[in-house]
């Protein structure tokens, strides 16, 4: 996002929608006297729009210019009205287990593991997206093919990004994929490593498929090892069709 | 994924608080969803939302219901936002007889959609995704109080500095509560920004924060 130099008039009234913080400084405009305008950190920026959708600018002095690649891919990410052609899905995600009940996407004894860096409201680079893909990729941690960030890897094996988009950033980007149930602790702990080697923030979630009786799997493995889970959380209602058949009949 | 997963709170807070989604399976019942997507966001409608939305076209308080379902097509995802758990057992109920055929996801305290599922004759919860919280800097984050408003909208699309701003300004009396509520809502696009908490949040906050000048 930018500012037009020429029809800023530094009123400030957009620097509180920005997610990413204070990232706008106040320049003096080389032909006008006096004239003062703000300019926007341009590293700091993820293109998000939000700015722009808010329609507080009272001279429209705010833009999205075109953005070549590698920049394009802050707003794939980080604008939620732009839809990644990889996951035909709005957002940064894939449909994970929202259609898992006609996908049979994460069958008994998978567990999905998601990953999102930058959340809540902090922005991340994609060097440290890469950091969380290689401490996954050798532990048989099954990348979700959809997601953009795996289309962004230039080895699967090893979670390797290409490196154009590294020093990009976005205001968050999300790690998908599945392993089995008995190598979660594994994966989590990889993941706490990664926490200690990255520079933002990310969220953490598990996804399972609900058996038809008795206690849901990754509770037991969460509670022992110590790891704390919500209250709160997403739920399939398994009202989809057709549904997708998980036991035999 | 999950961006109506990992919203903060206690819960007091969000006991009334959830966010129902209708997703089309690319592969599988996509090709031809819309007429089901515009028929589960009417079901919706019927059953009181605080807020409800399309990522592409919009919320209702940023543009208008026949503009939401005129505008979606095969793959839109859209989402609803409730306020209490009665108005869930009557929508799930509603969706277990007319059902549109689209995977229905409902985000909130899973105790309470549980309960809410077994009144309405719907059995066990399908699939179930927990947020482990947040890890890595986390000194980075806003304090809890402004957490709470912010993770209402998963995409970040309701900024830190925007939540202090509107205390700021209702504490100058330049907005009321409803206004400010309504500023934030039009941010988030996907209409996930529960209204009714966001009034609740607002009004604790305004006890504890200060601003330099009422004027």
């Amino acid at each position: 996002m930018k500012a037009d130099a020429d029809k800023c008039i530094a009123c400030k009234r957009c620097f509180p929608y920005c997610p990413m913080g204070r990232i706008q400084t106040f320049k003096r405009h080389e032909k006008i006297p006096g004239r003062v305008y703000i300019e926007i950190d341009q590293e700091r920026c993820t293109d998000c729009g939000v700015c722009l959708r808010a329609n507080i600018c009272p001279v429209k002095a705010l833009y999205q210019p075109e953005t070549p690649w590698p920049r394009e891919v802050r707003s794939i990410l980080s604008n939620p009205l732009i839809e990644f052609k990889g996951s035909q899905v709005p957002g940064r995600g894939t449909e994970e287990m929202k259609t898992n009940d006609v996908s049979g996407r994460f069958r008994p004894g998978e567990v999905g593991v998601g990953i999102e860096l930058g959340r809540p409201g902090v922005g991340a680079y994609f060097r440290d997206v890469e950091i969380v893909a290689m401490e996954l990729a050798p532990l048989g941690y099954e990348f979700a093919e959809e997601n953009p960030i795996t289309h962004f890897m230039t080895d699967k094996k090893t979670g390797k990004l290409r490196e154009d988009i590294l020093n990009e950033k976005a205001t968050s980007a999300i790690v998908e994929g599945k392993c089995k149930l008995e190598q979660l602790p594994v994966i989590l702990e990889a993941i706490k490593r990664a926490a200690q080697k990255v520079s933002s923030v990310f969220t953490v979630e598990v996804i399972t498929k609900v058996p038809l009786e008795g206690e849901i799997p990754v509770k037991p493995v969460l509670e022992e090892l110590g790891y704390w889970y919500s209250i709160n959380t997403k739920n399939n209602m398994g009202l989809g069709e057709p549904p997708f058949k998980f036991y035999e009949e | 994924m999950t961006h109506s997963l990992h919203r903060r709170g206690t819960f007091d807070d969000l006991k009334d608080d959830f966010v129902v989604l209708g997703c089309p399976a690319t592969g599988i019942n996509k090709s031809g969803s819309a007429p089901k997507t515009q028929k589960f966001l009417s079901i919706c409608y019927k059953h009181g939302p605080v807020n409800l939305g399309d990522m592409k076209t919009g919320n209702i308080y940023n543009t208008t219901m026949d503009d939401i379902l005129s505008h979606v097509t095969d793959g839109t995802i859209v989402q609803c936002t409730f306020d209490n758990r009665e108005k869930i057992v009557s929508l799930l109920k509603d969706l277990k007889e007319n059902r549109p055929g689209i995977s229905v996801i409902i985000s909130g305290v899973s105790d309470i959609v549980q309960q809410c599922m077994e009144e309405a004759g719907l059995g066990r919860i399908h699939t179930i995704e927990y947020s482990l919280g947040t890890w890595g800097k986390t000194e980075l984050l806003p304090e809890f109080e402004i957490l709470q408003t912010h993770t209402m909208c998963g995409h970040a699309m309701i900024g830190a500095d925007l939540i202090r701003k509107m205390v700021r300004d209702v504490k100058r009396g330049r907005r009321t509560i409803e206004d400010a509520c309504l500023e934030m809502a039009k941010c988030c696009t996907c209409g996930n920004y529960n209204l009714t908490r966001g009034k609740k949040l607002i009004k604790e906050l305004l006890a504890k924060y200060m601003v330099h000048s009422l004027y």
